[in-house]
Parts: structure tokens; C-alpha cells; sequence
């Protein structure tokens, strides 16, 4: 007696079915157990180096919100005379959460003097630049060198820390008279790095 | 008539008694009683639970309060190492079991520019690679658990500060299993 093809078909599946059933049983007939654990949450420290600028008394954060380079004017205004200097400086803080070691150096690259108004006095001047601890240092006058191409690096500033960086602007005393009255604007890029405070963190 | 049956009656009544009285005399033959203990059966155990959870810095130092309370942040060149104690229990003749993770289910704030390099969890015991399945060995054993929190020093700009990552929950599992001719089903 022959058994109908969908018939044989559904016993097929029907056994199979069974079969499954059975091994998913055998499985969980076991013992198991189970935890979990909670690391927790990993937070990124900020990085946020703090200028203030003198004499102007100017202050902000080096990046503004966005990722934006800040512009800070250290001397809204200075009158120079040939054969003299004047001076300024701005102080950056290391104001990062970092949880551990954190360094940082802050570093200014060669001055880009712009003549106003068509002028010439840019190349009468001479920009130089020095490192110190405290504003109050800017005013000796030793230890100043001229800003090159490759710029001026502070020493290491720690977390909770600041640094001054000190500028003199020399004006040749061979200066001519057209360049009285003339004015120059003085641009000085400035940029913080973090050093590697962690043993083999940077390569 | 009637009297015949009746005297049937009586003769089967008698006989009955009689057969009876045969019974109670087999309670007179010797017999002997005996208990048997056969001793109680105990299941085995299989277990585990966490031990102590500790994070710690790439010099090595404990950090683990700071990461519990959001005070310690990372910085590009950071390598931070989560270790997971597991505490497992087995007991049983025959018995065996796997271990295993179920891995991390994170929420990653930081940018997906490979800034960060999380590991999956590693298990060893006694600092080789767990070799499953684990047998009972008398006590509770050690399984530790290590995940690596890498923020990489190549990371630019100012990428990913403030950023978080939270590793919400990493799972293990025990499963017994079976052996080869152990007579489980």
C-alpha cells in the first residue's frame, strides 16, 4: 500500500521536529549559570590651555567652542621709535581634567608682520621672543631671541600649571622718518601640544 | 433437604476455619528480617560569580575608585586595563563545564576614527588562557576576565575630548558539559 508523497513528507518533518526537540532538551538538562559585570564608563579628559594676555588683559581659551582657533590681542596699541623696543606677553595655563600625568608645551611660530596702509615699516622691525615663568620676567631684557621659522617652544607645562611666553618688538634705529606714523599689525601663531605623559604613549 | 444444606454450610464454614488454624501455623516457622542503608546522594554544585573588578593605569596604579566616580579622564596615549575576577564552583564527579563571554555591549561616544582601541574580554587562569572545559579542582577556582582601553597617541587635533564610553555590561557564562564516556545523558 502506497503512503502518500505529503504524507511521508509531514512524518519526515514531524520527526525531525521531534528530534530537534529532544537534543534542545538535553542541552538545558545541563547545569548553567551566569554574571555580569559593569566596568563602568571610560570619560576623555578635556583639553582647554587657557590665555591671558598683557598688557591688553585679554583672556581666553585657546580653542572656542567648535574647535575654533581663539585670536587674542596681546597690545591693542604701542608707539615705537627707532631704536627701541616695546614688549608683551601672554600666559597659558594647563587647564585640562586629565585624570593622570598631563603635559603640555605651548609653541609660537615665526611672527607674520602685515603693513597697514600700504606702509613699509614691517621690515624695520624685529620680533623676538623668550620663556619664563612669571609676567614679571618679560621686563628684563636679557634672554630674548629672535623668532625663527622654527618658532619658540616652551618648557613642559604640567596640569594645573602656566607658562609665559615674552615678546619684544625692536625697531631698527636705522629706520627712515617715512616710516613715522606707519603701523603694523603682528600676528603670532600659537599652538599647545601634549607631551607624552605616559610611558610609550606616543611613538 | 433443608438440614443437608445447612450441614454443607457448616462442613465449608468448618473447613475454612480449619485451613485458617493451617495459616497461624505457618507463623510458627523460622523467618529472618534485614535493612539495607544505601547511603544519601549529593548533588554537585556549578556556580560563578564576580570576584573584585579592578582598572588600572599602564604604570600599573589602581584607578579603579576614579573610573567609579567619573574623576579619571583619559587622554590620547592612555592604555587602561580592566581585570574581572570570576569566582567558579564545580563540583561533581563528573563534571564539566565551559566557560565563556557573551562580550561587551558598549556605548561608544568617541568618534569611529579608530581614535580608541577596546579588546574584547580575554580569560585566563593563573595568566594562561583558559583551557575549557574546567574540572572540579577542590576549591573555587580563579577565572579573571581582562579588557585593554587603549586611547591612541596618534589621535589629532583636539579628536574626541570629552568624549565617553560607557561598557555597560560584559557577560560570562558557566555551561556544564558533557565528556567523552562520562555516562551523562
Amino acid at each position: 500500500m502506497r503512503i502518500p508523497r505529503m504524507l511521508r513528507a509531514g512524518a519526515l518533518i514531524a520527526a525531525a521536529v521531534v528530534l530537534g526537540l529532544l537534543a534542545v532538551q538535553g542541552t538545558y538538562a545541563l547545569w548553567n549559570a551566569g554574571t555580569s559585570t559593569a566596568p563602568g564608563t571610560v570619560t576623555s579628559a578635556s583639553f582647554d590651555v587657557a590665555l591671558t594676555a598683557s598688557p591688553s588683559g585679554q583672556a581666553s581659551n585657546m580653542s572656542l567652542s567648535g574647535g575654533t582657533a581663539a585670536t587674542i590681542n596681546l597690545v591693542q596699541s604701542a608707539t615705537i621709535t627707532p631704536g627701541t623696543s616695546v614688549y608683551a606677553s601672554v600666559a597659558a595655563a594647563n587647564n585640562s581634567n586629565a585624570g593622570g600625568t598631563f603635559n603640555t608645551t605651548v609653541t609660537v611660530d615665526q611672527a607674520t608682520l602685515a603693513n597697514v596702509n600700504g606702509g613699509s615699516l614691517a621690515q624695520y622691525l624685529t620680533v623676538s621672543a623668550k620663556n619664563v615663568a612669571t609676567a614679571a620676567e618679560c621686563s628684563t631684557l636679557t634672554g630674548y631671541a629672535t623668532l625663527t621659522s622654527a618658532g619658540l617652544t616652551s618648557a613642559s607645562v604640567p596640569k594645573a600649571a602656566s607658562t609665559v611666553l615674552c615678546f619684544q618688538v625692536s625697531m631698527s634705529s636705522t629706520a627712515p622718518v617715512s616710516v613715522k606714523g606707519q603701523a603694523v599689525n603682528i600676528s603670532l601663531p600659537i599652538t599647545a601640544r601634549q607631551l607624552c605623559g605616559v610611558p610609550s604613549g606616543c611613538a | 433437604m433443608k438440614n443437608t444444606t445447612l450441614i454443607k454450610g457448616s462442613a465449608a464454614i468448618a473447613l475454612g476455619a480449619a485451613l485458617l488454624l493451617g495459616g497461624g501455623g505457618t507463623l510458627a516457622n523460622w523467618n529472618a528480617a534485614a535493612t539495607q542503608t544505601p547511603g544519601t546522594i549529593v548533588a554537585g554544585d556549578l556556580n560563578v560569580v564576580n570576584g573584585a573588578g579592578v582598572w588600572k593605569d599602564r604604570l600599573g596604579v589602581d584607578i579603579t575608585a576614579k573610573i567609579a566616580n567619573n574623576t579619571y579622564h583619559v587622554v590620547p596615549g592612555d592604555l587602561l586595563t580592566f581585570t574581572q575576577d570570576l569566582n567558579v564552583t564545580l563540583v561533581g564527579d563528573k563534571m564539566a563545564a565551559t566557560i565563556a563571554t557573551s562580550g561587551i555591549s558598549a556605548t561608544n561616544g568617541f568618534t569611529a576614527a579608530n581614535n580608541v582601541v577596546v579588546s574584547a574580554p580575554v580569560l585566563t587562569v593563573g595568566g594562561s588562557a583558559v583551557s575549557n572545559p574546567l574540572h572540579p579542582t577542590g576549591s573555587t577556582q580563579t577565572v579573571t576576565s581582562t579588557i585593554t582601553f587603549e586611547f591612541k597617541a596618534t589621535t589629532a587635533g583636539r579628536a574626541d575630548v570629552s568624549a565617553t564610553y560607557n561598557f555597560n555590561n560584559v557577560g560570562f557564562t558557566l555551561t556544564q558539559v558533557n565528556t567523552a564516556n562520562d555516562g551523562l545523558s
